[in-house]
Order: structure tokens, then C-alpha cells, then sequence
């Protein structure tokens, strides 16, 4: 958009924003209307809301644009559709006179008073400002939001009402839901008892049940603070940021994994989850929380940007240029669409192919935010150590130092023995990250490595090196240094960019440079070296970038000549131990070491991990957290299809939420991404906190006091309680942003306190408890059910960050297999939120509790309740697992006599003592089957999953 | 830790004989808890905005039958999934003209590059071509026994995918997206009708005893459908996960266990009365008890006759084909006590490229030498049983691949490439025409030319012959109306007999 005319829109929209349909002072013009008709007021909105739906945009039905005045007095396919001072002439009132328009389905027929009103413009000239140009987006209308649709406008802070409920109401929040519940003559519910608060707040904040000695303790707790303190505490806990950083972690689909048919694990994804449980601990503010995620490379806050790159990414190469930039487009679409549905509420990734059918959002807003995402890829980045300079200055010297230690390590590299004892291998097995076969020091013209076997398909090497027997050892092999390579075959004849010949011989490691043979199981490639020289080793590897472990020559030789053809055996790896998938890379075991130099073998080693440790390479943190580059431009595509670009589009925000920003083309790639982190961040945005208290109610409350918390737009709903909702946004920033202080504001509120009991007469008349005349009692999620187990096993670990724990059995497939583990230990008993998270592939115990795959974003957890939950619960090998532990808790802490047991096992489990009943059941059931039974019976009641 | 089947369930017994519970459950809900439950979903709001028909879920049981949006002609569903990408060229769709110039660039194609790369000359499918049944259907060799059934069949020779990698695709074909976390067919229809079986899952996929296909779960998801829909996977290798009674818990100390939790639950219920989460929580410690005695019942395939087995292939030599052969028995019974929706997968990709699957790159001959007996022999076993036990009346039977293959080899390869732009599926069974061919692709089987379909038509047909309007059926995620067909899908009306 050329900068004149996106400043006029941006005027535009500040005024509709500013009084809808209001008159605009650029109005006054010469063909100004009669007196009794105004444009604006009277003929605007019957064509915004009747005409524009199909007649606007790039592609208006019948090429008929009924924006903007030229476009209707030109007319399209039908001729004019507007002639001034000519009703009869007038096409477009013919057919809304007619009813024609708009068609069946599209809306309904004018009324009588409207079709006369367009006949009197018409007539009186047809008065249409030049300069304004109609959105199809002004007016909210019975099939879409419009510009003055309710989430859009500025929240204004409303009066807190009077309430009837003076005494029950303890703070601002209860004086709006005291005056909801006034008004259907319904009455709060009383406050709960304080083992439930305990109990409640300890899960809501948390996700962890409370002890016996901690109910002791706060039952105990005489003085009036006692829950305020409470409240505190727990805000305080370092695990609250475990509690609520999964809620966010779901809201921004944040998976470890890829996704799709490899959906192989991220090793390095996990710090971003810590970044999230650190930072709501912190409690930032809001707008830093937001900018720390969309540009935290430029923030200090590095790993906050895997948020960009939480989503799912296809790593299937294709060859096919269509499918490469689809690839591409769906992953800018993931970032822009998680982006807008976290921190906005908004669904603009419903307009990459289209307008927005039910929001004011176009297909150009998309594409701007699509630019603010164009340089961002998916993959790790290497973070720098705080020391990363001083590393630089000293590398040159700890390089040199380096590389005289590893010569003289060599020397103790055994040599390969070529026909030796097939049954006394004495050399470190083949491994995919690279081997070294050292002889002694040979000329050799030729070169050549011959695979027999692979542990899968043809045999890939990613680089072969072969060194000089000198003092200064050189790679002769290299193409640079004058080698040249031949081979048996390649892989699909070097049609594929990744594997050609000669990548074998350029310097570049890894399986995109790496030559791959055309042959399953074998294969040779062989180098000419420009003249001839000793050699005393040759260095190979898979992939020495530690990606595919896969088409590894686990049988080959290595072969030198002088002239062609005199080829002489100088290694094999039949003296090497037989290959295992799981074994350690090892180039120097040092067992072969005589002992009388053990001790400088040793040193040397040491000396080594030293130096190879001051490498500024060896500080660099690898996380999964994207990398940026400037981009190209970015064009719209026309229906989304990246085959049809169309005209450029520069980085910029939703016109339709105000405030608007656009960019040049060549802005910097992080300027886009902070531009739009302050744009959102500003408290002029009139969603941003709207959606942060409506998110936070919902947690605290089981439903939002809009029940789409990541849509606010026109098929999101209607908030239960407006007012409250924006005087909750408001009070949100007026507190700096705090999201511990709207906790505290909820939590210590009477709303929250109430009972949770059922009263006939309320569920009567409002059965979805949405105006919250009780507590609204639910079942836990997947994670504080598992933690709670463990919790009440006593085997809860309660380590803080870190990679994550595996739920499944380790392995290395192209596609990644997942095979649930069956026995767990210390480190699978951590907290669920550091459970490495897969897509698609869930929990074998707990994913069946509609925990989200991570594949979309959760905004809000189903609740369902299936056969296959009973049975995890009461058969799974978790389960099993901790009913014994459980048992075996039990009987420590409470001794042989069961009604002791039994009074312990309910205070573990359920935060309660047994009442008489309860307890001569249990005492039955424990006595005649242990108190195991009656563990396995408690992990499977309701009480235990739900909190009241 | 092994897990024993033993005679599970006397707690099971117990609480069947404890009968009408759900009714009563029911009964005490009332309508308010379910209108709380619908609108929780969205389904009333989405209902007035675009004229969805929410489905009449009762919360105690979500799984319960329900009626569909107009008659239907098929009651079940039987989808037969051949992962990796089964070439029609070498199945289904004849080409004379592809078998004539053999050996030679495709005229207008010569510089074409496909998802791994160049491609090669046009190559007639090694499997001979020949008429089959009363129609005289050409269909290949590969796979006789069921080119044999062609009368049954009704082709669909034009489907058209939106992508050409298996992950997307498998995705597109079993969720309608190609990207992930949308809910599976089968979800949509459990969530749409449950099912009449009330001992059983309403969905259930069976992946190949050689592991599960390319995207896995993802093919029987139930996306952000609540997880009640999703599919149960197990087959004649692996029961459903956690079914059995671990060995270390003797079964009077489960029964005495779960009594107890039923107590705890009752009398939780009662603290909270008419809530209807809770009492669904109870009643679905009933379907697992019910479960734990129909589950090991329907997958016990020693009670067919041994001539069955024999059909089936049950016992042949090659485990593969046994395998899978116990699989479509397992189909089949399955399919008898009134599941709804049933995925049978043939080819896993655990084990590579083309060695499990139909993904038929570099040696398209030799790997389907391999793939076709496994499919043919049982498969048309089954389509035959269901026929002759005139199941097929009921059940509606859909073989499909996530896409198609090129009729040109790739380059330095005698396989196929991904081909998105034209493939065969078919139908067979309940509403929908016998011996029938619709749609074509051109000349030489590269794409669609002739009624071309998308899986979005394929969807709203499969829905239409349930009953269910594919534009109605929607969920309300995130404040977006969802469907299985997205904004796309017409019903294919040349199909439907």
C-alpha cells in the first residue's frame, strides 16, 4: 500500500473506530446531500449491510464494487449500476426494488421505507463523498462482526453496581456477579469450608493436592488471615508457575515433537517451556511476557521466542516447488495464527485464504502479519555464553593447543589390524557421528571405501577424510585440495541436492552434503588424490551433525593404491566390535593403552575435554527457539494458494483493532516482530486484556466469562458478565499488568469462596452455573491427576526444569515409534508439565483425560468421561506401579493396624478423614485383600479427580 | 510388566447384574444437565447461527444411539486403509495408452518434478490387466481375489488429494485437514451417531500387526472432539491397552476394590446430586467391566469355523498375511456386534519406506509382489463374508490410500513417485451402486480429468449414507465452526444406487 494511502485508511478506521457512522468533518464537500439525507447515516449502512458482502474486495461478484462511488456509477458486468439523479436508470435499485438482490441466501429483501430512502438519494444527485470508500466491516450486522463489534472497541471501565449482598460481598467482583444473580432473584452460595478452600486453592494455583499435616496446620489457623496468607503462600510456591504455565502451554500448542509421519523428538524445545514456568513465577508484566516470546532475541530473553516455533513442522523434504511452499505457508500460518488466537483472541487465521467471513479481518491483514513472520523458520539456534567474547579472543591459541593434544592422542588410536582374529575385536564399534581407521603411514595415489553391510538401506557417508603421516596432518581428500571422487553409484542417479557425489569430498558434514549409494546394503566410492602422499588414517562418519543414525556402513574396507587397480587392503572393520544401535560414540577407548603411558593418556584426555570446553562452539547452547533471516517480500496469495501470489503486502497489524501500524518492505526481520509485541502489548489494543482476564477466570472458574477464551470475535460469544469483564481488563492494567495481583483480586473474592453444593431452585433457572451462584466443581486435568497420584505415593519428584522425562521407550526410527514404557522410576515420577510432550502420540495413562496433542491449540480442555479412563486407572502399569507404592507409604507412616491404615490412605488421597461408614468398609476391604485394594479403590474415586 | 488376561470381571459381573443403572442415571439428569452440556459445547449457539444439528448427546452416555439428520442407507462403516500410497496405476485404474508407450516421456510432463525428485520415463505397471466379473472391469493381478469382486465394487477413479506427503495426506484422508489435530472420520461419525453396540467402543481402528501407519493415531484421533469419540485401536495381536486385570491383582481383591470405589462413588454422586459428569464417571466403570468381557469375546477368533479361518487366511504360512487376515476377521466381528465405525489399516511405516507399506519408490514390483497377496487373500475374504452374511446391506465398505502414483518412474528407480492429482478408491456395500466406475483420469493416469473429486466429496458422500449432512454436522472449537469437510464437499450423487 503505497504510505499516503495507508495513512488515509488508518484515518479511516480511527474515526469510524471513534464514532461509528458518525458524520466526518471530510463530508462537507460541493455535492454534499440534501439536508434530510446523509450519506453516512442513511445510505452507508443499507449498502454496507445489504450489498457489500459480494460487491467489495479483489474479486467483487458481477465486477461490481460498491465501495466507493466510482465503482458503482462505472458499474460491472450489468453496466452502471448508479446514475445520478436517475432512479430509473439505476441498476442497483432496480434489483433491490425488484428483490433480486440480495439474492436468497445472502440476506433479506430491503424494506419498502429503504428501497424509497436509496430512491431519494438517487434523485437528490447520489451524493458520495470522493475520498470515502465503504468497508464491508463498519457495521456488525446478523451474520458478522463489524468494526463496532463489542470485543473491538476500547473496554471502558464500568461502576462497580450496588448490591444487595452487602454482606457477602468482599470485593469489586462480587458486587457484578452479586448484581447478575439479583436479577434472576438467585443468591450466592455460602462459603465453603476451609479443608475445600485448602483443597481448591491448592489445585487451582499449583495442581497439588494438599498434605494431611498442611490441612492440619490451616484448619488450625485461628486467625482471620489465614486463606489471605494462604493465597500468598501459594502464589509465592515456585510450583504455581508449573500450574499455570501449562495452562499456557496448551493455549500456544507447545509440543516437543515434529508432528506429521516422522514426528521425531526436539531434543533442545524444553526451555521455553522453563522460560514460561519462570517467567509467570516472576510475574512479568504481561506486555514483557508478550514481547519476550514474539522477539525475546532482542529482549534477553533468548529462549522465549520457541514460542514462534511451538507448533507442529513438516520436515519431510519435498522435492516439488508447490510443496515446498506450502510447507512453507503452513508454518507461517501456525506462528500468525497461534500468535492471534494467544495474546488477541482473535481467529485471523480464517482469512489466509479469504476475507474473514464473521470477523473484520481481510485477507491483507493477514498477509501483513504474515510478513511480521517471514524471516522466522522453524530449528534450533545457538545461544551464546555470557563469556562468548573472551572465548572468541582466546580461540586461535586453544585451537593450536588443541590441535596438538589430538596429535598427539592419535598415537594412541590402534592401529586397524587387517586379518586378524575375527573373534578378538579390538577397536570401538562403527557409530553414525564418526570413525577413525588408522594404519601405518602408506603412499597411496588412490583411495577407496567399500561398504558390505549397513543397519539400514544404501550407505550414506556425509564426508570421507584422509590424512597426510606428517607432523601438520592435512586432508587430502578434500575437491579444494585437487582430489577427485568416483564411486560405485548414487542414490536416485544425484537427482536429489542432498546427496551427491560430491558432497563426499567438500568439506560439509552432515546428511545434506553426504554422497549415498545406489545400492541397499553396499557400495564404494573412491578418491584420487592429485599426487601421491603417505597417509596413515581416514576419518568417515554418517552424519556427523547427529541427525539420522540410519544407512551406516557397519561391514566395509578401505582400500589404497598407487597405480590403478594395485589396490592393498589398510583397514576393514572387522576388527572393530559388531555394531548396536545404542552404543556410545568412542574414537579413543584407551583400553589399548599400555599401562606405562595409562597415565599420559589419561592427562592428554583430560587436557582435551579442557580445551575442546573453552571452544566459543563448546559454550553455545543449542534451543529449539527458530532462527530469523531478512526475508523476501511477502504477497498476498489469492485463496491462500502460494502458486497464485498476488500483490506485495508489508508487515503490519489488523487494521480492524485500531492503533494500526504498517511497514516499510525492507524493515529489519526483528522490527517486525517487535513492532507487533508493542503493538499487541499496548493498552490501547482493545482485546489484549480483555482476553488475559477472561483466560485467567476461566481457569480459576472452569469457564471464561466469554466461554471461547481464544475468541473474542464474533463466533466467540457474548460475555456472561460485560461490565465485569471490562472492569477486570482495566483493573488489569491499572495493576501494572500483574497477573498474580488478578489471582489474588479472584481468589480472595466471595465468588470464589462460595460452596459448591447443588441448590435445586438456582440449577433450575440456570443450569450451566454460568451466572455462579455455586463454585462450579470439576474434574482435574490429565497433569495434577497423575501428580496428585504421586503425590499421595509419596514418590512425587519435585525437581524444577530441565529436559523432560521420556513417557515412552527410546528409539531412532526416520519415524519416530512410540511404545509406552512400562516401568518407571525417579525420573518419570517428576511433575507431568515436564513430561516430554509428543504430538499426536498421548500418555499411555493419562492422555485418554482429554489432554491436548499439541497438534492445535487448546484454548479450553474438553471434559470427557470414557470406559478407557476407568481402565487406565485401574489397570495401567503406572497405576499398578503406584497403588504398591501407595500401599507400601501407607503401612510406614501408619503401622500394622488397619483402621489406622485406612484413616491415613483417605487423608493421603482425598485430604480427609473416612467418615464411620467409609471406614468399616475399608477396614473390611483392607483386611481381607491389604490395604493395596483399598489404595487402588481410592486412586479410583471420584472425589480424588474432582475438586469441590 | 506382562498382563494376563484372566476371566476378568467378576466385578464386572456384578455391576452388569446390577441392572438399570443407566436408565436411572438417566432419568435423574433430566434435560437441564444435558442443555448445560450441549451448550457447553457450543452445539445450541452453533444451531441457531447456521443451521447445525447438534447431536443429542445424553451425558450419562455419550454413546448412546443416535438418530441421524434423514434416513440413512448405511448404519456402519468399514474403512479399509492401505497406507503408503497404493498405486491405482497397478491396481485399479487401466491405462492402455500407459502400457503402450512404456518407456517414454509423458508428452506435455517431461520436465517434471514430483516430491522426491525428477521424474523418469512413463512405465506400464508390471501386474497384467484383465476383465473380472460380470461387468469386466479391467483390474490388475496384483490382486485377483479382489479384482474378482469388481461387481461390488462402485470406483471412484478421480479423487484428488491436497498434498503429496504421507503425513499431511494420511491426515487429509482420515480428518479431512492435511495439517494436524483435526478429529478423524470415524470420531465425527461416533460423535454424530454413537452406536448401537453398548459393550463396545463406537470407533475402533485395527493398525497392521506390523505396527501402526505413517501419521498413527492422528488417523483415529478425536482432535478437540471430546476424547469419548476417538477410536479404540487394538487388533488381533495387541488388546486394548489396559484391558486385562494385571496378574498381581487376584480377581476377588479387583472385584472387592471396585466395589468400594462404587461406594465412594455413589456417595460422592449423592453429595452432588444430578450432576451429570459424575454419574457418567460411574457409568463408565460399567462399560470398562462391560468391556473387559466383550473386548477378549470379540477378539477371540478360535470360535469361527475352521473354514472361515481358512477364507480369511488365518493360518497361512506367511505371518504377514495372517496377520492381517486375523485382522479382517477381527473386522468383521466387530462389525457384527454393531460398531459403528470401523478402520482396518493395511501397511505400517515403523519399518521404512516401501518394506511395510505401499510406499513403492524404488522397486515398485518387488515391494508390491510382497504387499499384494497380504491385502488380497483376506480382504476379499472379507468383503465376500460380509456379503454372504448379508452384511453389506448395513455396512458401507471404503478402500482408500492417502493418494496416488505416478505412471512415470522416478529417475534411476523402477518405482512411483507421490501423486496427488489422481487416484482411485471404492466403495462397496450399503446405498451405494454395484459395478459402477465414476470419474477418470487421463490417458496415461497422472490426473484427474473426469468428475474430479476431492476427499472433502469422499467425506460428505460417506456421511451422506449415514444419514448426516456433512454441512450440519459441525463442533464448535476455539469459536470456529468445524467440520470434516471444512467449507468444502459436494455428495457424490452418481454413486448412490
Amino acid at each position: 500500500m503505497p504510505r499516503a494511502r495507508a495513512h488515509r485508511r488508518r484515518l479511516w478506521l480511527a474515526g469510524i473506530a471513534a464514532g461509528l457512522g458518525g458524520l466526518l468533518p471530510s463530508m462537507a464537500l460541493a455535492d454534499a446531500p440534501p439536508p434530510n439525507l446523509d450519506f453516512n447515516r442513511d445510505v452507508a449502512p443499507l449498502l454496507v449491510n445489504n450489498c457489500l458482502a459480494c460487491h467489495s474486495g479483489s474479486d467483487p461478484a458481477g465486477a461490481l464494487d460498491l465501495t466507493r462511488r466510482a465503482g458503482a456509477t462505472t458499474g460491472g458486468d450489468g453496466g452502471p449500476a448508479l446514475v445520478a439523479g436517475k432512479p430509473d436508470e439505476s441498476i442497483l435499485l432496480d434489483r433491490v426494488r425488484d428483490g433480486e438482490m440480495p439474492p436468497e441466501g445472502k440476506g433479506k429483501r430491503l424494506a419498502g421505507e429503504e428501497v424509497d430512502r436509496l430512491a431519494r438519494w438517487i434523485a437528490a444527485g447520489a451524493a458520495w463523498p470522493e475520498d470515502r470508500v465503504l468497508s464491508p466491516y463498519e457495521f456488525t450486522t446478523e451474520k458478522r462482526a463489524g468494526l463496532d463489534w463489542w470485543s473491538l472497541r476500547p473496554p471502558v471501565r464500568p461502576t462497580v453496581p450496588a448490591s444487595a449482598h452487602t454482606a457477602w460481598v468482599r470485593n469489586s467482583i462480587d458486587s457484578f456477579i452479586a448484581q447478575a444473580l439479583e436479577k434472576k432473584e438467585l443468591e450466592p452460595s455460602p462459603e465453603a469450608d476451609r479443608a475445600t478452600l485448602l483443597r481448591r486453592a491448592k489445585f487451582d494455583l499449583v495442581g497439588l493436592p494438599p498434605s494431611p499435616e498442611e490441612v492440619d496446620e490451616f484448619l488450625a489457623d485461628a486467625a482471620p488471615d489465614a486463606y489471605e496468607r494462604l493465597i500468598e503462600r501459594l502464589l509465592a510456591s515456585s510450583h504455581y508457575g508449573e500450574r499455570w504455565g501449562r495452562h499456557w502451554l496448551d493455549v500456544v500448542r507447545f509440543g516437543e515433537t515434529d508432528g506429521y509421519e516422522t514426528n521425531k523428538p526436539r531434543a533442545n524445545a524444553w526451555p521455553y517451556r522453563d522460560y514460561v514456568i519462570r517467567a509467570l513465577n516472576e510475574d512479568r508484566p504481561w506486555p514483557r511476557f508478550i514481547l519476550e516470546q514474539l522477539a525475546g532475541d532482542q529482549a534477553g530473553e533468548d529462549v522465549a521466542t520457541g514460542f514462534l516455533v511451538g507448533g507442529t513442522h513438516d520436515v519431510v523434504g519435498i522435492q516439488n516447488i508447490e510443496g515446498q511452499l506450502q510447507q512453507r505457508a503452513n508454518d507461517l500460518d501456525d506462528m500468525l495464527s497461534a500468535t492471534a488466537t494467544s495474546f488477541l483472541g482473535v481467529s485471523a487465521g480464517c482469512a489466509r485464504c479469504h476475507d474473514h467471513k464473521f470477523d473484520p479481518i481481510t485477507q491483507r491483514d493477514y498477509h501483513a502479519l504474515q510478513a511480521i513472520f517471514a524471516g522466522v523458520r522453524h530449528g534450533e539456534r545457538d545461544l551464546k555464553p555470557d563469556d562468548y567474547d573472551e572465548r572468541l579472543r582466546e580461540e586461535p591459541d586453544v585451537r593450536k593447543a588443541l590441535a596438538a593434544v589430538e596429535r598427539r592422542l592419535l598415537d594412541f588410536e590402534p592401529l586397524a589390524r587387517v586379518g586378524g582374529p575375527a573373534d578378538a575385536p579390538h577397536r570401538a564399534a562403527v557409530h553414525p557421528l564418526g570413525n577413525v581407521d588408522r594404519f601405518s603411514p602408506t603412499a597411496a595415489r588412490f583411495v577407496r571405501f567399500t561398504v558390505s553391510a549397513t543397519n539400514q538401506s544404501e550407505p550414506c557417508v556425509d564426508e570421507l577424510e584422509i590424512y597426510t603421516a606428517e607432523s601438520s596432518p592435512r586432508n587430502v581428500a578434500l575437491a579444494s585440495a585437487g582430489a577427485k571422487a568416483t564411486a560405485s553409484g548414487v542414490f536416485a542417479d544425484g537427482a536429489s541436492a542432498l546427496h551427491k557425489l560430491e558432497h563426499i569430498n567438500d568439506g560439509r558434514f552432515g546428511n545434506g552434503q553426504s554422497w549415498i549409494s545406489s545400492q541397499v546394503g553396499g557400495g564404494w566410492v573412491a578418491i584420487e588424490l592429485p599426487e601421491p602422499v603417505e597417509i596413515d588414517r581416514v576419518h568417515w562418519a554418517r552424519d556427523r551433525e547427529a541427525k539420522f543414525a540410519d544407512r551406516l556402513a557397519t561391514k566395509y574396507k578401505i582400500e589404497a593404491a598407487l597405480t590403478p587397480g594395485d589396490w592393498r587392503v589398510v583397514a576393514t572393520g572387522d576388527d572393530r566390535r559388531p555394531y548396536t544401535a545404542d552404543a556410545k560414540p568412542e574414537t579413543l577407548s584407551g583400553e589399548t593403552v599400555p599401562s606405562e603411558r595409562a597415565a599420559e593418556f589419561k592427562s592428554l584426555v583430560a587436557e582435551r575435554e579442557r580445551l575442546a570446553a573453552r571452544l566459543p562452539s563448546a559454550g553455545m547452547r543449542k534451543v529449539y527457539a527458530g532462527t530469523f533471516e531478512q526475508p523476501k517480500e511477502t504477497h498476498r496469495l489469492h485463496r491462500g494458494d502460494p502458486m497464485q501470489p498476488r500483490e506485495e503486502v508489508t508487515a503490519g497489524s489488523i487494521a480492524a483493532l485500531g492503533n494500526a501500524f504498517s511497514l516499510e518492505s525492507d524493515t529489519p526481520e526483528h522490527e517486525r516482530r517487535l513492532a507487533l509485541a508493542r503493538w499487541i502489548g499496548d493498552a490501547r489494543n482493545p482485546l489484549t486484556a480483555r482476553v488475559l482476564v477472561n483466560r485467567l477466570w476461566h481457569y480459576h472458574f472452569g469457564r471464561g466469562l466469554v466461554a471461547t477464551p481464544s475468541n473474542l470475535g464474533f463466533h466467540g460469544g457474548h460475555p456472561s458478565h460485560p461490565e465485569l469483564l471490562d472492569w477486570l481488563a482495566t483493573e488489569l492494567i491499572e495493576r501494572g499488568w500483574s497477573v498474580k495481583a488478578m489471582h489474588r483480586l479472584i481468589m480472595l473474592s466471595a465468588t470464589y469462596r462460595q460452596a459448591s453444593r447443588p441448590v435445586e431452585r438456582a440449577a433450575a433457572v440456570d443450569a450451566g452455573n454460568h451466572l455462579l451462584w455455586r463454585y462450579p466443581a470439576r474434574r482435574l486435568e490429565a497433569e495434577p491427576i497423575r501428580d496428585a497420584i504421586l503425590r499421595a505415593s509419596g514418590r512425587l519428584v519435585l525437581d524444577v526444569g530441565g529436559p523432560g522425562y521420556d513417557a515412552f521407550e527410546s528409539n531412532n526410527n526416520y519415524v519416530h515409534v512410540y511404545q509406552p514404557r512400562q516401568s518407571f522410576g525417579p525420573a518419570e515420577w517428576r511433575r507431568m508439565v515436564y513430561q516430554l510432550k509428543p504430538r499426536v502420540v498421548q500418555d499411555a495413562t493419562f492422555g485418554e483425560f482429554d489432554c491436548p496433542d499439541a497438534s492445535q491449540v487448546a484454548p479450553r480442555r474438553n471434559v470427557s468421561t470414557t470406559a478407557l479412563q476407568a481402565l487406565n486407572l485401574l489397570n495401567s502399569p503406572f497405576m499398578v506401579e503406584q497403588t504398591r507404592e501407595f500401599a507400601e507409604r501407607v503401612r510406614t507412616e501408619a503401622g500394622e493396624n488397619v483402621s489406622a491404615q485406612a484413616r491415613r490412605a483417605f487423608r493421603l488421597a482425598l485430604a480427609r478423614e473416612p467418615d464411620q461408614e467409609e471406614l468399616a468398609r475399608a477396614v473390611t476391604l483392607a483386611e481381607a485383600h491389604g490395604v493395596q485394594a483399598l489404595c487402588r479403590a481410592l486412586y479410583n474415586a471420584s472425589e480424588f479427580v474432582y475438586v469441590d | 510388566m506382562t498382563q494376563r488376561a484372566h476371566p476378568l470381571s467378576h466385578a464386572g459381573r456384578r455391576l452388569l447384574d446390577r441392572r438399570g443403572f443407566l436408565g436411572d442415571a438417566a432419568a435423574s439428569l433430566g434435560a437441564i444437565a444435558l442443555a448445560g452440556l450441549l451448550e457447553q459445547n457450543g452445539l445450541l449457539a452453533a444451531e441457531s447461527a447456521t443451521g447445525s444439528i447438534p447431536p443429542a448427546i445424553n451425558p450419562a452416555a455419550p454413546l448412546g444411539a443416535r438418530t441421524p439428520h434423514f434416513a440413512p442407507r448405511a448404519k456402519q462403516v468399514l474403512m479399509i486403509f492401505c497406507s503408503g500410497a497404493c498405486s491405482h496405476l497397478d491396481t485399479w485404474d487401466y491405462k492402455p495408452e500407459l502400457q503402450k508407450r512404456d518407456g517414454q516421456p509423458m508428452p506435455g510432463f517431461e520436465k517434471l518434478v514430483t516430491f522426491q525428485g525428477p521424474s523418469g520415463n512413463l512405465a506400464r505397471s508390471p501386474y497384467e490387466f484383465r476383465p473380472r466379473g460380470q461387468c469386466g472391469k479391467h483390474c490388475s493381478d496384483l490382486l485377483p481375489n479382489l479384482a474378482e469382486l469388481a461387481d461390488e465394487m462402485c470406483f471412484i477413479h478421480s479423487l484428488t488429494a491436497k498434498s503429496n506427503t504421507h503425513g499431511p495426506g494420511e491426515n487429509q484422508m482420515s480428518t479431512g485437514f492435511t495439517i494436524e489435530g483435526f478429529p478423524s472420520i470415524g470420531a465425527w461419525v461416533s460423535y454424530a451417531l454413537g452406536s448401537e453396540c453398548d459393550n463396545l467402543p463406537a470407533f475402533v481402528a485395527i493398525p497392521d500387526t506390523r505396527g501402526v501407519p505413517q501419521t498413527g493415531p492422528a488417523n483415529w484421533s478425536s482432535g478437540f472432539l471430546p476424547a469419548v469419540f476417538q477410536g479404540t485401536s487394538f487388533n488381533s495381536q495387541r488388546p486394548i491397552l489396559n484391558l486385562a486385570v494385571p496378574s498381581e491383582i487376584a480377581p476377588a481383591a479387583d472385584t472387592a476394590a471396585r466395589d468400594f470405589a462404587r461406594l465412594l462413588n455413589d456417595r460422592h454422586l449423592a453429595r452432588h446430586a444430578g450432576d451429570s459428569e459424575l454419574a457418567a464417571r460411574i457409568a463408565s466403570y460399567e462399560l470398562a467391566a462391560k468391556l473387559q468381557l466383550s473386548a477378549p469375546e470379540v477378539g477371540d477368533l478360535s470360535r469361527e469355523s475352521a473354514a472361515t479361518a481358512d477364507m480369511y487366511g488365518v493360518n497361512d504360512a506367511n505371518p504377514l498375511l495372517a496377520g492381517f487376515a486375523r485382522n479382517c476377521l477381527l473386522a468383521r466381528r466387530l462389525l457384527e456386534r454393531g460398531v459403528r465405525f470401523v478402520q482396518l489399516f493395511n501397511g505400517a511405516y515403523a519399518m521404512g519406506e516401501g518394506v511395510g507399506n505401499w510406499d513403492g519408490h524404488k522397486q515398485l514390483k518387488s515391494d508390491y509382489d510382497r504387499h499384494g497377496p497380504i491385502l488380497d487373500k483376506p480382504a476379499a475374504a472379507l468383503l465376500s463374508d460380509l456379503k454372504a452374511r448379508g452384511m453389506l446391506r448395513d455396512t458401507l465398505v471404503v478402500w482408500t490410500t492417502e493418494f496416488g502414483r505416478m505412471p512415470v518412474f522416478q529417475v534411476g528407480a523402477k518405482g512411483r513417485d507421490h501423486n496427488p492429482e489422481g487416484f482411485t478408491v471404492w466403495l462397496a456395500g450399503a446405498g451405494v451402486k454395484r459395478a459402477t466406475s465414476y470419474g477418470a483420469t487421463d490417458e496415461f493416469g497422472y490426473r484427474a480429468v473426469e468428475n474430479v473429486s476431492t476427499i472433502y466429496d469422499l467425506h460428505a458422500t460417506i456421511l451422506h449414507l449415514l444419514g448426516l449432512d456433512h454441512r450440519r454436522l459441525t463442533f464448535t472449537h476455539n469459536g470456529a465452526e468445524r467440520r470434516l469437510t471444512d467449507v468444502h464437499g459436494h455428495v457424490i450423487g452418481d454413486v448412490l444406487a
